[in-house]
């Protein structure tokens, strides 16, 4: 396993090849034998089977911690350890704001004891002491406000009771600039890398006027705030169909250079053309295809995002568009990296 | 009634049948026990399930093998089918039960089989729920019949995988149920792993193993 | 399509630069490509070019190249099958075996060499081998084995002390319709393009004493490589499955077809032995499967290591594998520990 490659795009300098970045979690745990809800509830075995996944499949980067649901359990919600064949991830059981009492008495947790966050820093101490790239993964604002009550009832609010939506995305991004600043405060502000997944703002659910509304102003004044900590990066994955919402998230600083993924929806063209001076650009196989589709669809996929996106201004790293399924055939996760192998050096 | 003499030859006979698995003479030892008034019990444990005990000797000496074992099987259960309509209830303390099953998925069930024998010629009740057993069953029948064991055989490194399952269903169930594995693919070390609370390599180690985790609970 | 080159020189006597490794899959192969287990049983398009891939993602040499057993006594003579379906079941299965009576076993007929059992799947595998330049696998169980699979191990096992004319007569129609689909492959392929792997885990000491395989199992041993020397097939394996020390000193005086051949041994048996045994042949395996389902990836490693130890040692060759079928169910991590280990510790 080796993050060379990451720390070096990220500092600018020449890479021999194309970076195969990792997004898969349940996947490495059925790789080594260990349960997916191991991948949450257990920081050291959900190292070790990230570690050694990366390691068979010559995946860049280190491991990394986090889960889609961020911000029920963390603001008093339960949430649920994945089981049975069918469960990818923790889900929600209760969300903590239900109604509007609700959201006039939440307050900010403390964030060294708050949810999913306590196994999060004994992940990062693992990060810091392999060397690797340490990050700590959150949801964007729009979509932790999604998580702390139901992304149903966000949706309402904005249209109802907009002040109230506001309200929450406020609490939100308070929350959101706390749990950077512990981090940043424990590891040191240049060696953290905030990992924040979007998928609630994409357009399968609001539209781009709602994303300029609720969106733009919460995640740029937040990015504005992280970076204005010193954190040199942060990882914004793009997640879903956000076509439409692209020259807004272009506003958006993410770092010198940010990261920013892309799902199969965004083509990489595209990417680069809104993000190619100031980002990485990631992406963007289709997570479905690696599960179904036969080796030869998806060594052809892949062989074309490299392709496009390859001679990126700041750098391109192939990864899977969203997580790779727990149960993505492993021969065709193999053929990521033989695509990597035959089409991405320089 | 027979003699001191007569019952220790009948005995002697039905322990020498069950060895040489001539099941013609442990059946007509049966007959004959019964006939003259030799015990049940007495015919049950001291012949045929001494004779058990031998045969459990010859094959962890690889003097016998299975062919022998499942011949000496068929003597034993011949005779023990005559005598024990015979047994008075008042004889024997209420039997240890144990239930033997292999896994959902597997259908070997020769050593699963052999250690039925055993059990059996010991004096257990055993509960055969024969093999590919859905994995819930264990625990269903542990909780119908009040089992003091569980006895789990796998023969496929798939279907060991059940057995973890299993076992935690079980425990789940009663916490003081011990349960028993065996099977190729087993060892001590992967028994523990799964949780179990003991291990037998060859059904003639099996009741003793039994007896000890019994004892201990 | 290479044929396995380091394969090959070992056939051909010659030394190698590494210790070939050999999956000795079928199900694992299957569901690494994103197939179910029954597929190794009853897809044959599948289940080669999943062998073809994993053999690729893993470094492993292709042959011989594994597919379901050719011949299965109990299919093959009218039973009923059933495919593994639930998480738990890791290989075909017999339902009804086909004689378990004195009337059924004098009754039996040889079946269609052509059409019996899983024949038709067995051939349609083998023709892919051949159309992408392998050689076709003829995967049979011995006599003994294909016998005891008719009637039930455990049948086969009372009527050896209690009625060996049954047995014998079991035995024979298993040599007969062996021959029979044997000669099928021959006039398809030639027999110089036929690779035979042969196994035998009813011969195992777990089941029957070294009396009793010399007895029942050994003279059909015998004949079986008598009959092959009129077929000039490519290679010989021999699958001698499980605890089969005792069995060792009577297999060895069989005069086997070739030499080198391939013998493969489980866990049970050492490596050294094997050779002492066998003088002229390759060995082939053997770690315990039951290692590389449940345990560490460490401990794979380290077990690797030490049989490739033992293996290197042996002048003829040795070949590293799983002493058994690899579990399907094996954590694909503890899988590539097999390669790295080779790849670090399998160089002359």
């Amino acid at each position: 396993m080796s993050s060379t490659r990451v720390f070096d795009l990220l500092q600018g300098k020449h890479v021999d090849r194309v970076p195969l970045y990792h997004f898969l979690i349940g996947f490495c745990a059925r790789n080594v034998g260990y349960t997916i809800a191991d991948m949450y509830a257990d920081p050291i075995k959900s190292y070790q089977a990230q570690a050694w996944t990366f390691e068979q499949y010559g995946i860049d980067g280190g491991p990394d911690y986090g889960y889609a649901s961020y911000g029920g359990w963390e603001f008093g919600g339960e949430v649920k350890m994945p089981e049975g064949e069918w469960q990818q991830a923790p889900s929600h059981v209760t969300f903590p704001v239900n109604t509007l009492d609700d959201l006039d008495s939440l307050t900010l947790p403390d964030v060294t004891t708050a949810g999913s966050l306590p196994l999060a820093m004994e992940f990062s101490k693992l990060q810091q002491q392999n060397g690797d790239l340490i990050t700590v993964i959150l949801g964007g604002n729009f979509s932790v406000a999604g998580n702390i009550c139901p992304p149903s009832m966000l949706c309402r609010w904005m249209l109802k009771r907009p002040d109230d939506a506001h309200k929450l995305l406020r609490i939100a991004s308070d929350h959101i600039i706390d749990v950077v600043r512990y981090w940043a405060d424990t590891f040191g502000a240049d060696n953290v890398v905030p990992n924040l997944w979007e998928p609630v703002a994409a357009n399968d659910i609001i539209s781009p006027r709602q994303f300029e509304q609720f969106v733009l102003p919460y995640i740029k004044e937040t990015n504005e705030r992280i970076l204005a900590m010193g954190v040199k990066h942060i990882l914004y994955h793009i997640c879903g169909e956000q076509n439409a919402n692209l020259p807004l998230w272009a506003q958006i600083p993410m770092g010198d250079p940010g990261l920013v993924t892309f799902g199969h929806q965004v083509t990489l063209t595209k990417a680069v053309e809104y993000f190619g001076d100031s980002c990485v650009i990631l992406g963007n196989v289709s997570p479905a295809l690696v599960q179904t589709g036969t080796p030869q669809q998806v060594y052809q996929a892949c062989r074309s995002a490299i392709l496009e996106a390859k001679d990126a201004p700041r750098g391109f790293m192939l990864m899977s568009g969203c997580e790779l399924p727990p149960m993505a055939s492993p021969y065709n996760v193999y053929m990521m990296k033989k695509a990597i192998e035959d089409f991405g050096y320089y | 009634m027979a003699t001191t003499e007569r019952t220790a030859e009948i005995l002697q006979g039905l322990h020498d049948a069950v060895v040489d698995f001539e099941e013609d003479d442990t059946v007509a030892l049966a007959h004959a026990a019964i006939d003259e008034g030799v015990d049940a019990y007495n015919a049950i444990m001291n012949g045929l399930a001494r004779g058990m005990e031998t045969v459990g000797d010859l094959y962890a000496r690889q003097e016998y093998f299975v062919p022998e074992l499942l011949l000496c099987a068929d003597a034993l259960y011949a005779a023990l089918d005559i005598l024990r309509p015979h047994l008075q209830i008042e004889a024997q303390a209420e039997p240890r039960k144990i239930i033997l099953g292999v896994v959902e998925g597997d259908i070997h069930d020769i050593g699963k089989n052999l250690v039925k024998v055993m059990f059996d010629a010991a004096g257990w009740e055993v509960i055969d729920l024969v093999a590919d057993v859905k994995i819930e069953r264990f625990a269903e029948e542990q909780k119908r019949t009040g089992a003091q064991v569980v006895g789990i055989s796998a023969l496929m490194t798939t279907s060991m995988l059940a057995m973890p399952k299993i076992i935690k269903m079980v425990k789940d169930g009663d916490p003081n149920v011990r349960v028993l594995v065996g099977g190729a693919p087993i060892n001590s070390d992967i028994a523990a792993t799964y949780g179990a609370d003991g291990y037998a390599d060859n059904a003639g180690e099996a009741v003793a193993a039994a007896q000890i985790m019994v004892a201990r609970a | 399509m290479n044929r396995s080159p380091r394969i090959e020189a070992l056939l051909r006597g010659e030394k190698v630069d590494r210790v070939p490794l050999h999956g000795n899959s079928t199900g694992f192969t299957n569901r690494n490509c994103g197939h179910t287990i029954a597929s190794a049983y009853n897809d044959p398009e599948k289940s080669f070019h999943s062998s073809l891939q994993t053999a690729e993602q893993y470094g492993w040499d292709l042959v011989p190249q594994v597919f379901a057993h050719t011949l299965l006594g109990g299919w093959d003579f009218g039973g009923e099958v059933k495919f593994p379906e639930s998480e738990y079941q890791g290989a075909l299965s017999i339902s009804r075996f086909p004689a378990t009576t004195e009337e059924e076993v004098w009754n039996l007929q040889l079946p269609d060499p052509k059409t019996a059992g899983g024949i038709p799947y067995a051939m349609e595998y083998a023709k892919l081998q051949v159309s992408h330049g392998l050689p076709a696998i003829f995967f049979p169980r011995s006599a003994f084995c294909m016998a005891a699979n008719i009637c039930g191990t455990q049948q086969f096992c009372k009527w050896m002390l209690k009625k060996p004319q049954l047995c014998e007569h079991l035995l024979r129609m298993s040599m007969e319709h062996t021959f029979n689909v044997l000669q099928y492959w021959v006039d398809t392929f030639g027999a110089e393009n036929i690779v035979i792997y042969m196994s035998s885990p009813s011969e195992s000491n777990q089941i029957i004493s070294p009396k009793q395989f010399e007895r029942f199992a050994l003279p059909y041993h015998v004949e079986f490589h008598h009959r092959m020397r009129e077929f000039p097939i490519h290679a010989f394996g021999l699958h001698i499955c499980g605890e089969q020390n005792l069995n060792l000193p009577y297999l060895s005086t069989v005069d086997l077809c070739m030499h080198p051949c391939i013998i493969s041994i489980g866990h049970e048996v050492e490596p050294e032995t094997a050779a002492g045994y066998f003088p002229g042949d390759i060995i082939y395996g053997n770690i315990n499967p039951a290692i590389i389902q449940t345990g560490t990836p460490q401990q794979v490693y380290d077990e690797t290591r030490a049989i490739l130890e033992k293996g290197k040692r042996i002048p003829t060759g040795f070949i590293f594998a799983p002493g058994c079928e690899l579990p399907p169910m094996s954590p694909p991590f503890n899988v590539y520990q097999m390669t790295k280990a080779v790849n670090d510790y399998g160089w002359y």
